[in-house]
């Protein structure tokens, strides 16, 4: 039966740690390679052993896809490529190539240099693991080979993050990895076709919540920076290279020309150069109608932001400076925060996830006092506030992109199945679809009818017209045909034409059955015997007397013939054609009945 | 008119903390369960309506370093489906319980809330006897071991229903055909109600009907439609109920004595409410004298009853809520209006308010006259 099976990898019910297995039309994609950050053994890595089983991730995986950069999605490529051995292709749009390896060098110098890893991926695995890798544009269907193909969709939610369909055949599934579906400032919102899949797979993380609207949330980290300046407070703000800087920038900067604010703003030096780099990726990553909105020069160019110098961070009065790198783990950030901590005016504003480790991580737990190196121990009197800035679909956008693609079915991974019996039902309900939750590791087998396409010659297709009956749409119709399967193609043609076509001669079946008759007479006699009866039997067939004395009704063949040792037996040799069989067999069982006795 | 940019930066002065959220449905109930929850439902007449039950923001919740808690959101924890409209919901205090009212009017419905699903299920319905076509019951619950529904459409109906055996244990026993409009339990013998001409009372259920109340609809109450609410924290002397109009008068009455108000004022609403059923007046739990008003326009006004002079005249709000006019999504092109509001049971300054565009928002508002 042909099917799609799903299982989403893993162990236990954490967040985190994406990784689908998805089969579909004999082939075999996995979707995202996430890390769990909140894990420091193997526990962090999905369970590929899952797979492994099968024999060679190579040989059973057609191909991998990565939806975007964050680690909790990718996190676990250079792992799963390189220790664990995959050398397939890797799929993922421009925009996060060029970012992954970034992120990935990050996250393996601080869990290498700062806690010591042992077993960890090595800068040249990032380097090999991206060697094997294929980027994609929006919207181009890629051919993985003769069967499988794959698109990508706008995600929104990160630069460079993007859903995918992948199809086979008339099958297909989509998988939209992280998305959003309200617009913010510089990535617009999710979109997908009425590609109408059988299934789709979204996180369900957010599922059931109802999220606060964007303008609360950027008011909320305003009015913290405001706050902190007017009371003569120096703010940080740790960023990552790339990605959420340039949103917060572009809203201070809106900010502060409204306003009129005075105060400066900073940007770490290394970030200016990798604004401009973000700037040329995101310029053609993203589509018209988002280049639209914005102004001919830069965007990421600011007029109230200046690059800073670390002599900055010793001038008095207020200041805001973005630093990189984001969990204050090491460089620029953690120098700052540790000149501007002992002060309770100022402020620092985390503005993502920390990794286990890192002083941004132990600040956001609530410690307040820090040992650093040399035995230091660092008071911490500065405000910390902790804003999530990260744009993923609730409840309302899952409802909303299951409205757009109109898929057969929904699957919602990462959630946990007792907390959202009420979201399955309500799209259940909505859109009249199946909504299945599988646990991690656990399979979801969904059968499918897969419509085959076959093309109909001319030819048969008049004889079949001719018969006279005009076809209906709702009613099955037998055909009789050939089927010729070639390539990835099928054609249906009659029978002879197939035979021309593959150069084969028709064998004719034929068949033939002795009945013996007691009939004295000559056989010329018993044949005209046979004619007479079977012309007033058979009154709605063709029957005939040839002059060679033997009958034919239709293209059934009856000659008399004498026994060879019996002359009062007579032998009727009744012969037909395979096509006639039915016929056939009538008149056989007809004659084994006797003839009428003849009128003297 | 001012931009919703240009609000949300006027928002920074104006607000302590602002939450804006968009339902999938707009609701006109917002029931708190404990501290930490509210329920809301849909009240669309022809397709399947969403009971919710949503944890707020733990940021909320929590009362210190508020700072460390990023998740602004509701936290959809249970969810339900009612075929008919819900206009009225209230949660049966130390139970999993809800009751639900809304059109067709013949029915109450009940909910149960589990602790290991998601789903709100149907329990039970409570017949009501009079079926009124366009009215529906207000409800009420008495809690005690046994928990009791007071419900009803018009002082005639008025009864209490035993939430377990569903016996009628109260009775009005009145033939007076006047419709209700709010309907208050104050303590475990006596009940508040409030008709929509402005006729007030005050009953206790151990006696045979006999509330006190005030004297009657005053002249041109025709033209008015009244609610009324009984604070709920009061202790010593002065006014615990308010009466609010149709047309904005806003009455604040002494139980002891119905009949005189000790203070009233007229709000300065700039026309009478367009759907007078939605009028919503609430006691602030924790300030004293302090009144929310809604249901006249897309606003909700929060007034000082302390410095009025008492005489009627028009009395100004200390603060108006204007998110739901600026922040509205410009699907429609009707203004949207405020169905109803709440206070938090705690927070002083906190609010909740929903509208008709779905929109529900939290905010705590910044009172700048304690600047002085």
């Amino acid at each position: 039966m042909p099917e799609i099976r799903v299982t989403p990898l893993g162990a236990g019910q954490d967040v985190g740690r994406s990784c689908i297995l998805v089969s579909i039309g004999g082939k075999n994609v996995m979707l995202d390679c996430g890390m769990h950050m909140g894990f420091n053994d193997d526990r962090r890595f999905p369970d590929f052993s899952y797979i492994t089983r099968n024999g060679r991730l190579t040989d059973f995986l057609d191909c991998v896809i990565i939806s975007h950069f964050h680690l909790d999605h990718c996190g676990a490529l250079p792992y799963f490529s390189e220790m664990v051995g995959y050398d397939g292709p890797i799929y993922m749009t421009h925009p996060t190539q060029a970012i992954c390896p970034i992120l990935l060098e990050d996250y393996r110098k601080i869990a290498v240099d700062k806690k010591g890893e042992a077993n960890f991926f090595t800068s040249q695995m990032i380097k090999d693991c991206m060697k094997k890798v294929v980027a994609v544009h929006l919207h181009q269907t890629v051919q993985v080979d003769d069967e499988l193909e794959i698109k990508a969709y706008y995600a929104g939610h990160v630069l460079g993050a993007a859903m995918f369909q992948i199809k086979v055949g008339s099958e297909s599934v989509v998988y939209t990895g992280d998305y959003n579906m309200t617009p913010d400032r510089h990535l617009g919102a999710a979109w997908i076709d009425k590609c109408r899949p059988n299934l789709l797979i979204t996180e369900s993380t957010y599922a059931t919540t109802i999220r606060d609207s964007k303008r609360c949330r950027e008011r909320d980290f305003l009015k913290k920076v405001h706050e902190a300046v007017e009371r003569g407070g120096k703010v940080l703000i740790p960023v990552f290279a790339l990605g959420r800087a340039q949103e917060l920038c572009i809203l201070l900067e809106t900010f502060w020309e409204r306003m009129n604010l005075k105060a400066p703003i900073y940007f770490s030096t290394g970030l200016t150069e990798k604004a401009n780099h973000y700037y040329k990726l995101f310029i053609t990553w993203t589509n018209q109608k988002i280049r639209k909105t914005f102004v001919q020069r830069n965007m990421f160019e600011f007029k109230h932001i200046k690059a800073f110098d670390r002599a900055f961070a010793d001038n008095p009065g207020p200041m805001v400076v973005f630093a990189t790198p984001g969990m204050l783990h090491a460089g620029q950030s953690l120098q700052i925060f540790r000149k501007w901590a002992g002060n309770e005016k100022n402020m620092v504003i985390m503005p993502g996830y920390c990794v286990q480790g890192t002083v941004g991580h132990k600040i956001l737990s609530g410690q307040r006092k820090l040992e650093m190196e040399g035995r230091q121990v660092l008071e911490v009197k500065m405000q910390v506030e902790y804003m999530s800035f990260s744009a993923h679909a609730d409840a309302k956008g899952i409802m909303q992109l299951v409205g757009q693609a109109e898929p057969e079915n929904v699957l919602l991974v990462h959630g946990e199945a007792k907390k959202m019996e009420f979201l399955k039902q309500k799209i259940e309900q909505e859109f009249r679809v199946s909504c299945y939750m599988p646990a991690n590791g656990e399979t979801v087998t969904l059968p499918t009818s897969p419509s085959i396409p076959v093309g109909i010659s001319l030819g048969l297709l008049k004889r079949e017209m001719a018969q006279g009956l005009l076809p209906d749409a709702k009613k099955p119709r037998l055909l009789h045909g050939t089927l010729i399967m070639k390539d990835s193609n099928f054609r249906l043609v009659s029978s002879e034409q197939a035979l021309k076509e593959l150069g084969l001669a028709e064998h004719q079946l034929r068949f033939t059955c002795r009945v013996h008759l007691h009939d004295p007479r000559k056989e010329q006699e018993t044949a005209m015997r046979v004619y007479s009866h079977l012309k007033s039997v058979l009154k709605e067939h063709c029957v005939q007397h040839l002059p060679d004395g033997s009958v034919t009704v239709e293209s059934i063949l009856i000659q008399a013939a004498a026994h060879s040792e019996d002359p009062g037996t007579k032998v009727l040799l009744v012969s037909w054609t395979y096509q006639d069989e039915e016929l056939g067999s009538h008149l056989t069982s007809l004659l084994k009945k006797g003839l009428p006795q003849a009128a003297s | 008119m001012e931009s919703a940019e240009d609000w949300l930066v006027e928002s920074l002065r104006l607000y302590q903390d602002f939450h804006a959220f968009d339902l999938s449905e707009a609701t006109r109930v917002l029931e708190w369960i404990d501290d930490k929850g509210v329920c809301v439902a849909g009240y669309e007449s022809l397709k399947k309506n969403e009971i919710l039950h949503l944890l707020l923001p733990l940021r909320l919740s929590v009362k210190e370093n508020q700072g460390l808690f990023p998740e602004r959101d509701f936290k959809v924890r249970h969810g339900g489906f009612s075929d008919t409209s819900v206009f009225d919901l209230k949660h049966v205090p130390d139970t999993r319980l809800l009751v639900t009212s809304g059109l067709p009017g013949c029915h109450l419905h009940v909910w149960q809330v589990t602790e290991d699903s998601d789903v709100i299920q149907a329990v039970s319905t409570i017949a009501v006897q009079e079926e009124e076509g366009s009215l529906w019951p207000r409800v009420a619950i008495f809690s005690s071991m046994a928990p009791g529904v007071l419900h009803g459409a018009r002082l005639r109906g008025l009864k209490v229903v035993d939430l377990e055996t569903q016996k009628t244990t109260y009775s009005s026993g009145v033939g007076d055909s006047e419709e209700l409009s709010s309907l208050q339990v104050l303590d475990a013998d006596t009940f508040a109600f409030c008709c929509a001409s402005g006729r007030l009372g005050l009953v206790d259920i151990r006696q045979k009907w006999a509330p006190s109340e005030n004297a009657g609809p005053g002249p041109g109450a025709a033209a008015r439609r009244w609610c009324a609410e009984v604070g709920g924290r009061r202790r010593g002397p002065g006014p615990s109920i308010a009466s609010l109009g149709s047309d904005g008068q806003l009455c604040l009455l002494d139980p002891r004595d119905l009949c005189h108000p000790v203070s009233s004022g007229r709000c300065p609403v700039s026309a009478p409410s367009p759907a007078p059923e939605l009028l919503r007046v609430t006691w602030a739990p924790g300030l004293d004298d302090c009144l929310a008003i809604s249901g006249f326009d897309g606003t909700v006004q929060v007034y000082d009853a302390t410095s009025w002079d008492g005489t009627g005249g028009q009395v100004e709000p200390v603060f108006t809520h204007r998110g739901h006019i600026f922040l509205e999504d410009n699907q429609t092109d009707t203004a949207p209006l405020v169905t109803t509001h709440t206070w938090h049971p705690h927070k002083p300054r906190t609010l909740l308010s929903a509208a008709s565009d779905a929109s529900l928002h939290v905010w705590d508002w910044v009172d700048h006259r304690a600047a002085c």
